[in-house]
């Protein structure tokens, strides 16, 4: 693959110049963070981007002798290049039969694909004694395994493989890390996907780090699970230096450097009231256990956000992050455990009376109305404090009037806080993605929350981008007093701005402290690289199983 | 109790008919996501067809090359206009077939004009006894046909590859791609079809009781689309159950005008709109509809 180039809509590049080679009957594994590419290299690779409304706009993708760029998932498939998508993607409705059958529809030889039938029961002895039974009963770790199966159906000689350790228990990852070397020792090359860098690193020959659209480092499998540079990405150990620009106040920076840094307002800089000062209170989670049918996301899980800290939630794909950000802002209500805030207890109140709590939040994959300009989108954030009806805006009555151009202001200030006073106007999708970032943290402080919570606010953004907006976070908080609880990936960003951080592994809460303490903790490091203590007993619960 | 044996036996034999419209509805939406107005017009044209080449060619001939004509037209539909805006929204796809339904629909008219097709069936207005129960054999002949047909196509769906395939490009696209299904060819698959059990469904739909293929067949044939919805617009099963609902309910208001004369006239035509706003008002995804679930 040389130099291949890809975009959604308008929306910039999503991959910038990726080059990456594939020997024969070799396993790479390609790293990154949420939103760094690489589901779209993968699509890219396997044709289905225009299914997505993405278009590979140059490079090339050779393969033995032809050049795939452009061509359809079916022709692809034909060739010999199959993809397990993320998630396993198993047709839950289909039985374990039909879904091989759906995976050899694009092989016409009969004894070919009783062959590969025959193979894939002998690598997946359990799936052969479930035949009949429908995709979704089967367990996380079946379905992964049936999803493995299923694209093998047509015997590729390159298997694409998106996260599958994604959700499962370590000794079923580690089980599927033995059956992907199986595969591999047939002559199969596969391509794997991987945040479990601990996995992928170990079965790996070759390894690439992709970062915002692009490969930032490359090489053997073995060099980079020493490596500084992978270990300071995956826990932010040794990023002292990052971790100080990050938090850096910009005198010791060249402004120009950080070109998304906010600009203080004249209306900030003179100090007149910005956006009323917050007055938080302690959040408290108390034995959350969150069950979707017979999955358990999370597994009594407590947390205590003190009244104005930065507290982070981190965790590896999969270990409830999501789930519990969900709790607390109540989208999901727990199966057992309460959350209260101060002496409110959020349990079974609705988003908007949450909300109407001070309790705001940011969403991990942008929920932004995108042919609306800045300030209408902020606007959406002041609701719950505008009280004109449709009738009185309607008909334009004066008191409407009046409100709305009081809200205008307070919307201003919002954006002048976080750096966009400048973009009002401009259409949302028009701007780059990290201005996006912040237009939706813009939008949750427009509610003039006390807790604010944020969903991966740095996913798929640079080091530079992550350190501004790591910035501008600190300044919002500390002009606003807001108590911040945040679920993000990048390790930098997390070290350098929270006060304490809780570590979630399959559910269960693993360790909670200050970070010093949590990024030297063996039951983190095992978690995130499974290095630090090859030994440790495995009993952990089976989330994904 | 007479009488109301011979609305029921009539209301199922309509109901099969609704069940074959209200199919190929749901197969168009389960395998293009299109919400697919311009069904009717699609029905017209086949039932059409065959009316008008049944005088030379003979009833099922006529009948054969009706629905192969539906379902080619079906398919250009797909491959000339849906394709190239597969990836729109829902609703303007829904809208966009709702314009090609009135262009359809309008040319269809004038060539109808005020004339009354008949649909040559060889059964005519014939009708069976059992005991005291006199049920029209045109009746009887459409709910075997359709119950044959919709037997073939259930395991068809079950067991062919052609099922599998379908089944899979419909519960998820995109992994079906993955696995080198052409979903181009599987959507191109489920209009032809669609349009040719329309044709069949249509054929019945305007042969005794009913006089023939008039200007107001692709209208009537509408009432197949509250049939796809209460069974929940992407279950084949549901389209069925909706059908027969939808042809039970209609053969009763008709039967029964006159002691329900209180509700005002044409109730039969009002009758299954009723029904389907009653069903989603306690079941908003349909009987046997797929609850949507947004993960955030």
């Amino acid at each position: 693959m040389r130099g291949l180039r890809a975009t959604y809509g308008d929306a910039g590049d999503a991959l910038a110049g990726v080059d990456l080679t594939v020997p024969d009957g070799a396993v790479v594994a390609v790293l990154g963070n949420n939103g760094a590419g690489k589901s779209t290299l993968l699509r890219a690779i396997s044709g289905t981007l225009p299914l997505e409304g993405g278009r590979i706009t140059g490079g090339a993708i050779h393969f033995r002798d032809r050049d795939l760029a452009g061509a359809d998932p079916t022709a692809i498939v034909r060739a010999g290049l199959v993809q397990v998508p993320e998630g396993r993607r198993i047709f839950a409705d289909l039985t374990v039969d039909e879904n091989l059958r759906a995976g050899a529809l694009a092989v016409r030889d009969k004894a070919a694909k009783a062959q590969a039938r025959a193979r894939v029961f002998e690598l997946f002895p359990q799936l052969k004694d479930r035949t009949g039974q429908k995709g979704g009963l089967l367990s996380g770790g079946e379905q992964q395994m049936l999803a493995i199966g299923r694209a093998l159906m047509s015997r590729p000689t390159l298997l694409l493989l998106d996260e599958p350790s994604l959700g499962l228990a370590p000794r079923i990852v580690e089980q599927i890390g033995e059956i992907i070397g199986e595969i591999n020792r047939e002559g199969t090359a596969i391509v794997l996907v991987e945040q479990n860098a601990a996995m992928a690193l170990r079965i790996a020959d070759e390894a690439y780090v992709l970062e915002t659209g692009a490969v930032t480092l490359s090489g053997r499998a073995a060099d980079l699970a020493g490596s500084e540079e992978v270990r300071d990405r995956y826990l932010g150990i040794g990023g002292e230096t990052e971790s100080a620009t990050a938090t850096g106040t910009g005198d010791a920076t060249d402004p120009a450097a950080v070109p998304a840094a906010p600009r203080r307002s004249g209306a900030l800089a003179s100090g007149a009231p910005a956006t009323r000062r917050a007055t938080p209170l302690a959040l408290v989670a108390e034995g959350i256990t969150v069950r979707f049918g017979g999955i358990v996301a999370l597994s009594d899980v407590s947390l205590q956000i003190d009244p104005g800290s930065t507290h982070a939630i981190i965790g590896p794909n999969g270990a409830g992050k999501s789930t519990a950000l969900n709790v607390l802002t109540g989208v999901y209500t727990p199966t057992a455990g309460s959350v209260r805030y101060g002496d409110t207890t959020l349990g079974g109140l609705r988003p908007h009376r949450i909300a109407a709590v001070g309790i705001s939040r940011t969403f991990q994959n942008l929920a932004l109305s995108a042919e609306a300009t800045v300030e209408r989108n902020l606007l959406v954030g002041r609701h719950r404090l505008t009280s004109s009806g449709y009738l009185t805006t309607a008909f334009g009555l004066r008191r409407a009037r009046r409100e709305l151009a009081a809200q205008r202001e307070a919307v201003r200030e919002v954006a002048a806080l976080v750096g966009l006073e400048d973009d009002l106007h401009v259409l949302v999708h028009t701007l780059p993605y990290g201005a996006r970032k912040r237009v939706e943290l813009a939008r949750a402080l427009c509610a003039e929350p006390d807790v604010l919570l944020l969903d991966e606010p740095v996913a798929g953004m640079n080091a530079r981008e992550s350190a501004a907006m790591s910035q501008t976070i600190a300044e919002v908080r500390a002009t606003l007093g807001l108590t911040v609880v945040l679920v993000e990936h990048d390790m930098a960003f997390v070290m350098a701005l929270a006060d304490r951080i809780s570590v979630l592994n399959f559910g269960e809460r693993i360790a909670d402290g200050p970070p010093t303490e949590v990024q030297r903790d063996p039951a983190v490091l095992e978690a995130y690289l499974g290095a630090a203590q090859p030994d440790t007993p495995d009993d952990a619960p089976q989330a994904g199983a | 109790m007479n009488e109301f044996l011979e609305l029921t036996l009539s209301g199922l034999s309509l109901g099969t008919i609704y069940a074959l419209i209200a199919m190929g509805f749901v197969l168009v939406f389960k395998a293009t996501g299109v919400v697919n107005f311009a069904h009717g017009s699609i029905l017209l044209i086949g039932a059409y067809a065959a009316a008008r080449l049944q005088g030379d060619l003979g009833f099922w001939p006529a009948v054969a090359i009706g629905a192969a004509i539906a379902a080619l037209a079906a398919t250009l539909l797909d491959v000339l206009i849906m394709r190239r805006v597969r990836t729109s929204e829902p609703t303007t796809l829904a809208i966009l077939t709702l314009g090609i339904d009135i262009v359809l629909a309008t040319e269809l008219i004038r060539r109808i004009g005020s004339s009354i097709l008949t649909s040559g069936a060889p059964w005519g207005s014939e009708v069976v006894r059992i005991g005291n129960v006199v049920i029209p054999e045109a009746r009887i002949a459409a709910g075997i046909v359709a119950v044959i047909i919709i037997a073939a196509f259930g395991v068809a769906f079950r067991f062919t590859d052609w099922g599998v395939a379908m089944r899979a490009a419909a519960a998820d696209g995109r992994t079906a791609a993955l696995m080198g299904i052409r979903l181009n060819r599987v959507a191109a698959g489920a209009w032809a079809l669609a349009g040719a059990l329309a044709t069949i469904a249509g054929v019945f739909f305007t042969s005794f009781p009913s006089p023939g293929v008039d200007n107001a067949t692709g209208l009537s044939a509408l009432a197949a689309i509250p049939a796809a919805v209460i069974g929940g617009l992407d279950s084949l099963a549901g389209a069925l159950v909706g059908g027969i609902i939808i042809g039970l309910v209609a053969t009763y208001t008709a039967g029964y005008q006159g002691d329900l004369a209180f509700l005002g006239r044409g109730l039969s035509d009002v009758a299954p709109y009723t029904v389907m706003l009653i069903v989603l008002l306690f079941r908003p995804s349909g009987l046997f509809g797929e609850q949507k679930v947004t993960r955030v």
